[in-house]
């Protein structure tokens, strides 16, 4: 071939789809400097902020458990191990979810199908996506701990570019088994039943794994030889780390190794990761495109698997000839008589959106089910405890923890609620109930809902820790005004900056509000526990005389109350002004 | 040319298309008209190849759209009634991508698009970016970019959907032409005027059967009502409409 047929060669289809793809990234990338330099600064503030606080994270607690007598080595590999296997499991999981979005939700998809491109070569494209997406958030978990491992272990310089190499290897396996499960899903199930069935999965394997962890009360008689005896028992326990057919444990071992100067057993692992990865990967991408098709035309072409049951298709029939009779929520919001008809309308309309909509409750199941588990757990804890300095500090600790989970759900689904409204905004802002009371109606229906929960969760932890009455009021209150707080900055600076031209929740919340809310939230909560900690005398070696938490509780309020009250007059004061 | 034979596509209980059988010859202009869920899209998604049918066949220039799929989309294009375009491409940057992965030599996507571009007014926007035009542009890029690889088979879904007059006039001009050099057109539309003004032959799906097909006189003579094809529309889905429900199916 000479240059000129060279150069006017057709790219195949991978080539063009790799070129746009890479055009898309890099104008996205470039779109950076038309946006505002806050948002960028904050951002990448944040992306530093994080990996240098988790890099001390990790390099203090391998610090910290290295230094454990006898044990020290023992314990570090075997956080190493667990560590490992559990970004497989979430990477596998994370695979699997963008893999089916990516494969059988997605437009280009569709586009491509009817384009001249292989069934195969769509499919590959999509595995390559997915593998991207899905992994670099695991990269960028990974990267602070194997960096503050290195250090830890005095690594020599081949080692990071040993676990590049090894990191690299191993992610291709998650992605082939999350696309494989993925295909499969799609083909027998349709998209509410395998929500329901991830979330039923997930609540599954959390009740396994609070049961296989529930730690045990050490009796009095071997208290002399506890220690040994729990460390002893927590090694057998996290054993499943180093089931020899585990990708992570692959994984693992190659780092250690190769860090112990084993270069031929680390070398090993590397090529059974890799004969394994591309084994795998070469089966999907042989095989998997026929698959693929036929799961995309299964997809496309089903009723729901629920409508199979004859109680279904019953309840389908009733609702086909009976008139609405409205509903659960409805019914319920009709004792609260005193409301007007149309916020209780607007009530309802809300708590619908939120029920139908998977991703939302199913994402707050998950995040305050595993703090629920953790907190019930604590019963163990505490009748170990005897030090009131500990108990305190991990009140403090869960009233943190139980506020961040508020705090990621606002910003993740109560920012975008206004924005959301988006085409719909003209029905409700032309209505006579005016934009302001739509406003005021979500914040407090966001409030009321996210109290029950996080005083439930407080008031839980304070029971586990076995703290007096007057602390559970002192912290059910404090998180009352947090929730409060959270849900305002939440309601208000979605309405100071709406967008309405996105229908994707997660891209309005990428946005600069989204992100300043989270930093914002972020930065309250660690204030706010800061505060009340440092107010606290529990952790003084005298207490001091008068009220000495009176300032600290005050400064609290007032911080708190600014956060809420100044979004919520700026976002009201713009939304009145929005031009629908 | 297009060959639907028996085609049938069930979800669960529900049978979307009941045996649908056509043949479109070359150069046929062929509208496809029904009410909301009476299987138009679930029919232009089989004949793409987007899904399987349950049974029965499509066939697009002889080929058969599940054997050799490949095959039958060179030969054809897809408009749907939202097309997906790149946001962040430019819109020559997309027709240009369109056509590669048609393999059109380089040299030819110009020179064919040039008319194109020319015809469709997108001259002022083919360097900015797509996220940040109109529906209606972003409409006439995706029929440019169809357009581009002269397909055999140009399956449109909506097509006026967001189109100012004078552009719905370009599409309906383009079709037209290419349909008398010999392009089979497969057009599905709600709006009756279209298919009066342009169609060879007009089909009317109702309840994912065909009511009636044939050209406006004959379709006169099937529904028994004279003038405008909404008379004939109105009749047709009427009568099926009265009959007893042939779905679902156990």
């Amino acid at each position: 071939m000479d240059r000129t047929d060279a150069r006017n060669a057709i790219p195949s289809p991978m080539a063009l789809l790799l070129r746009v793809s890479l055009l898309q990234a890099w104008r996205k990338l470039g779109a950076i400097r038309s946006q505002s330099r806050l948002l960028s600064f904050v951002i990448f503030g944040f992306m530093v902020g994080y990996v240098v606080l988790s890099f001390l994270l990790f390099y203090n607690g391998l610090q910290f458990v290295g230094r454990f007598p006898g044990l020290g080595e023992v314990l570090t590999e075997r956080l190493l191990f667990l560590m490992f296997a559990c970004l497989f499991v979430m990477l596998l999981f994370s695979n699997l979810v963008i893999g089916y979005t990516n494969l059988f939700r997605n437009r280009e998809s569709t586009f491509l199908l009817t384009s001249p491109v292989s069934f195969q070569t769509i499919y590959r494209w999509k595995f390559m996506e997915t593998c991207a997406l899905a992994s670099w958030a695991f990269l960028f978990l990974v990267a602070p701990l194997l960096a503050a491992y290195g250090l830890h272990q005095h690594a020599p310089w081949h080692f990071y570019v040993m676990t590049v190499g090894l990191v690299s290897v191993f992610i291709i396996l998650p992605t082939s088994l999350g696309a494989f499960f993925a295909i499969n899903l799609a083909r027998f199930m349709d998209r509410r039943s395998f929500q329901v069935a991830m979330i039923g999965l997930a609540l599954v394997v959390l009740a396994a794994a609070a049961i296989y962890m529930k730690p045990e009360i050490v009796q009095e008689d071997i208290e002399d030889t506890r220690v040994l005896g729990l460390m002893d028992r927590l090694l057998v326990r996290t054993r499943f780390a180093h089931y020899p057919l585990l990708p992570s444990f692959w994984l693992s071992s190659g780092v250690v190794h190769w860090l112990e100067g084993a270069v031929a057993t680390a070398t090993f692992f590397f090529l059974v990761m890799l004969s394994y990865s591309l084994f795998f990967g070469f089966l999907s991408f042989t095989s998997l495109g026929a698959m693929f098709y036929e799961a995309t035309s299964v997809a496309r072409s089903r009723g729901g698997v629920f409508g199979q049951w004859e109680w279904f298709k019953r309840r389908d029939s009733r609702r086909r000839s009976l008139p609405d009779s409205g509903g659960v929520a409805e019914s319920f919001l009709n004792w609260l008589f005193w409301l007007p008809s149309d916020v209780r309308a607007l009530l309802v309309k809300d708590i619908r959106v939120f029920w139908r909509d998977t991703t939302q409750w199913g994402q707050t199941l998950m995040l305050f089910g595993l703090l629920g588990v953790y907190i019930l757990n604590l019963r163990h804890f505490s009748n170990q405890m005897v030090n009131p300095f500990w108990i305190h500090l991990v009140s403090y600790l869960n009233l943190g923890a139980c506020s961040l989970n508020l705090a990621t759900l606002t910003t993740r689904f109560v920012y975008p609620q206004f924005s959301l409204e988006g085409k719909r905004i003209w029905i409700i802002g032309m209505a006579p109930l005016g934009i302001v009371r739509v406003i005021r109606t979500k914040f407090w229906l966001a409030a009321l809902s996210a109290l029950v929960v996080t005083i439930g969760l407080m008031a839980l932890s304070c029971r586990m820790l076995n703290l007096p009455a007057d602390r559970t009021v002192f912290f059910s209150g404090v998180v009352s005004v947090m929730t409060f707080t959270l849900t305002g900055l939440a309601v208000g600076l979605g309405a100071l900056y709406p967008n309405f031209k996105e229908d994707n929740p997660s891209r309005i919340v990428s946005g600069f509000g989204g992100t300043l809310c989270l930093v914002l939230s972020f930065v309250y909560i660690v204030f706010s526990v800061v505060t009340l900690a440092l107010g606290a005398a529990w952790w003084k070696a005298q207490e001091a005389s008068g009220n000495p938490e009176a300032p600290y509780m005050l400064l609290f309020l007032s911080v708190s109350a600014a956060l809420l009250w100044l979004p919520m007059k700026l976002g009201m004061a713009k939304a009145r002004s929005t031009e629908l | 040319m297009i060959e639907l034979i028996h085609l049938v596509k069930k979800f669960g209980d529900l049978v979307a298309v009941n045996d649908i059988s056509i043949e479109i010859p070359a150069g046929e202009f062929f509208c496809v008209l029904g009410p909301n869920a009476a299987g138009k899209t679930t029919t232009i998604k089989m004949l793409t190849g987007l899904i399987k049918p349950t049974s029965g066949a499509a066939k697009v220039c002889g080929i058969d759209v599940q054997k050799d799929p490949l095959e039958a989309r060179k030969r054809m294009a897809y408009v749907p009634d939202f097309p997906f375009l790149y946001d962040k491409l430019t819109p020559w940057e997309f027709i240009r991508f369109t056509g590669q992965l048609f393999q059109m030599p380089d040299a030819e996507i110009r020179s064919r698009s040039e008319e194109l571009i020319a015809r469709f007014h997108l001259d002022e926007y083919l360097r900015k970016p797509i996220e940040g035009l109109s529906h209606g542009t972003r409409q006439r890029i995706a029929i440019s970019a169809a357009l581009l690889h002269r397909p055999d088979v140009f399956v449109i879904d909506e097509p006026m959907v967001g189109l100012d007059p004078q552009h719905a006039r370009v599409v309906k001009d383009i079709l037209r032409e290419r349909a008398d050099e010999g392009m089979t057109v497969f057009l599905s539309t709600h709006q009756l005027s279209i298919a009066e003004e342009m169609a060879n032959r007009i089909g009317i799906i109702n309840r994912g059967a065909f009511a009636g097909v044939g050209t406006l006189d004959e379709l006169r003579s099937q529904s028994g009502s004279d003038g405008k094809l909404e008379n004939c529309f109105l009749s047709l889905t009427a009568e099926a409409a009265e009959e007893p429900e042939t779905a679902p199916i156990a």
